[in-house]
């Protein structure tokens, strides 16, 4: 797509004005400026200008994250560097249209696993698997990323560069005037939740109104801990029926637990359902460690999580690991300045700079970060994700954005009418079906 | 709407009623109009009371519950962190030149719609009319295309040249029926006192069309600033945003804080209010462009 031919001189003026709308006014005004031409398609992609300014587009917008970036890119000085904030939701929308331009952004954060797999197979990722391998950035990270951030040809597109955990988190004070511990068991678990009943408190909160993939975390991890690691990322594939006897399984248990659910949590986002764990009306809440940022700064402490307990002890352990990092865009300018950005924000040295900074729980991918300053709940959160068999990620992380929608739709209807179960399923396998075979 | 200007017309004054009657009036009136002011009111109630909270105190008691902190930080951070500043300054730079852009485009083809024949000056107004017509959100993608082929894309430039583009049209048809209802007397006097077409445009035209200048100029600087989806599709750096986008940003990709959006949306609604208080005479006329002087 190469400028428009521009034949101002016998453009008449009754033309100009019959071409209408805003088109013709936008190719009018720029004439007068003499915008600068549009750069044409690519002639030094091979080798790149090694010089080329770098551009970093960062849907980080949470205050401290964002300052923790900021200084991140202050002290790099290899390249120049500007950094483009912009909030999450408009971020994603705008992902595809940022990396099919003319001139993307070079490095992009985002997530793992298959939202970055369907660009790469677009083509518009960079090969970074020289970063995987030697003495690259990424080449002590564990296989299990590794794989997480590989293309279906096999090509690492992705460097992780932190991760977090799901959990069940509680405040520890609660549990203690309540006289109660953290389960190890399921049937504990379950006894739990009635003694918190009895005593008027929602043994679960849940934030499943303007936030509905709430709903897919007990799904999860009940599909985890009843079929296993494997039959779900098989599930979430394609490869098995929603509207099937171990599907069937795992609701019927979801079900059970809907009596302790917080009523009100139908229609909280997840972050205003923290606000009865922190007034401690509520007993537990199934999430990932980015709620502490919802919590009070001074009530850190007293939060503490257990894992979702086992169910069937023949299934091997799994935790959901959601992982956050970076991908270059297949076009840009300066293709080594760019792997030379990257592997500075994956080195050790950076990935806990900004885990301080950001406050967040969360935890490093390099295996070379001291972790010995980082408070209680992150250890703890490390050596669940160490302890465990297997990771996976959430729900559309592991398949998509699309088959999430499915979810939430399922879901949430579930939620309502748990009876309704039979229809349920046959609906959303249907709705699933036509994503996988789009 | 095309009733002369010029001419002063007497106002319809009510008759005069009894005045037992008026005082009952009134008081239904209170009445009933009291309590929908006040719900009008509640919302910005809401936004000034959690502005005015700490994170912590919403945190913990939630959004809605009766405020127990009273703190200005969240303006400071709005200010600061979030920078309201720059994009306070984006916002207004994209709006005046926009304003005037379009004020200055949209007279003159109205002066030469309305005043010559122009082949296909009927068409070409409705080609402008119906342009409006069209939903901007098809328009999105061709448009963002379309910036980035010119070079412009992710220039505030191309934010004005967006705005001006679309303003045009609406601008021009509604002009061109406030010029049309000049009596044609006052441009025959021109000519015979020997005024070109640009004079008689800038010396006669502009100055009588004050009222509806004034009035668009209200309208679309509240448009403007307050656009979000143009500023969206052509811009990419967050420095270059304009306050909508700026305040969209405020909003956490994990946590929202409320009481951060809330100062930033108050911050942002000054300058619309200002232009609102200082041009209010004209909104009201603005609906009745060409019915009275």
């Amino acid at each position: 797509m190469g400028p428009t031919p521009f034949t101002t001189p016998s453009l008449s003026r009754r033309n100009l004005l019959l071409g209408g709308a805003g088109a013709a006014s936008a190719l009018f005004l720029s004439g007068c400026i003499g915008g600068s031409p549009a750069p044409s398609t690519e002639t030094s992609s091979a080798a790149g200008d090694i010089n080329a300014p770098l551009t970093l587009q960062s849907d980080l917008s949470d205050e401290l994250p964002k300052k923790a970036m900021e200084s991140l890119v202050a002290g790099y000085s290899a390249h120049k560097l500007t950094m483009n904030t912009v909030a999450t939701e408009q971020f994603r929308a705008q992902l595809s249209s940022y990396l099919t331009s003319q001139n993307p952004p070079d490095v992009i954060t985002w997530l793992a696993g298959s939202v970055a797999r369907d660009y790469a197979a677009k083509g518009l990722l960079l090969d970074v698997s020289d970063m995987w391998t030697g003495d690259g950035a990424c080449a002590k990270f564990s296989p299990a990323l590794k794989a997480l951030s590989s293309g279906d040809d096999g090509k690492q597109i992705f460097v992780p560069t932190s991760y977090y955990w799901w959990s069940i988190f509680y405040r520890k004070s609660a549990f203690e005037e309540w006289g109660v511990k953290a389960p190890t068991t399921w049937d504990d678990f379950m006894a739990m939740n009635d003694t918190l009943k009895t005593k008027g408190i929602s043994p679960l909160t849940c934030g499943t109104g303007s936030t509905a993939w709430m709903a897919s975390g007990w799904f999860d991890y009940l599909d985890l801990r009843i079929n296993g690691a494997q039959f779900h990322r098989e599930l979430l594939a394609g490869k098995h029926s929603f509207d099937s006897a171990e599907v069937r399984k795992v609701m019927d248990t979801y079900a059970t637990l809907i009596p302790y659910f917080d009523p009100k949590g139908r229609s909280y986002s997840w972050q205003e359902a923290a606000t009865p764990l922190i007034n401690k009306k509520a007993g537990m809440y199934l999430i990932g460690a980015f709620m502490t940022s919802a919590f009070p700064k001074g009530d850190l402490d007293d939060v503490d999580f257990f894992p979702v307990p086992t169910i069937d002890p023949s299934i091997p352990s799994a935790e959901e690991a959601p992982t956050d990092g970076y991908f270059a865009s297949a076009k840009t300018k300066n293709p080594a300045g760019t792997k030379d950005l990257l592997a500075y924000l994956a080195a050790p040295a950076q990935q806990q700079a900004y885990i301080e900074g950001a406050g967040s729980s969360n935890l490093p991918t390099s295996p070379d970060v001291d972790t010995t300053k980082f408070s209680p709940l992150v250890q703890k959160g490390i050596k669940l994700l160490q302890d465990t068999k297997e990771i996976t990620q959430f729900f559309n992380r592991d398949s998509s954005d699309a088959l999430q929608t499915t979810a939430d739709t399922a879901l949430t209807r579930f939620l309502d009418h748990p009876d309704d179960v039979a229809t349920i399923l046959k609906t959303w396998q249907a709705a699933a079906q036509k994503i996988w075979n789009s | 709407m095309a009733v002369a200007p010029a001419l002063p017309r007497a106002v319809d004054a009510p008759a005069p009623a009894p005045a037992r009657r008026r005082a009952k009036h009134r008081w239904v009136f209170h009445a009933v109009m009291g309590p929908v002011a006040f719900l009008w009111v509640l919302p910005l109630l809401f936004v000034i009371v959690v502005a005015l909270r700490s994170f912590d105190d919403i945190a913990t008691n939630g959004l809605g519950s009766l405020p127990s902190s009273f703190t200005l930080e969240a303006f400071g951070t709005a200010w600061t962190g979030g920078s309201i500043g720059g994009a306070l300054r984006n916002s207004l730079v994209v709006t005046a030149a926009t304003v005037v852009l379009v004020l200055f485009l949209a007279s003159l083809s109205a002066f030469a719609l309305s005043r010559y024949k122009i082949p296909f000056g009927r068409a070409i107004l409705l080609a402008m009319l119906a342009g409006n017509l069209l939903p901007p959100q098809i328009l999105l993608i061709p448009v963002s295309k379309i910036c980035e082929m010119l070079g412009i894309y992710d220039r505030l430039f191309a934010l004005v040249a967006v705005q001006v583009g679309f303003g045009l049209g609406f601008f021009t048809f509604v002009l061109y029926g406030f010029m049309r209802s000049l009596p044609a007397e006052v441009f025959e006097a021109a000519k015979i006192d020997g005024a070109g077409e640009l004079r008689t445009y800038a010396v006669m035209v502009l100055p009588l069309c004050r009222p509806a200048l004034a009035a668009l100029a209200a309208l679309e600087s509240t448009w403007v600033f307050n656009d979000l989806l143009w500023a969206l599709t052509v811009l990419r750096t967050d420095t270059k945003f304009p306050i909508t986008a700026a305040l969209l940003n405020l909003q956490g990709g994990y946590t929202t804080s409320w009481n951060v959006v809330a100062a930033g949306s108050l911050i942002a609604a000054v300058p619309t209010t200002i232009v609102f208080f200082a041009f209010q005479r004209h909104f009201v006329s603005g609906l009745l462009v060409g019915a009275s002087k």
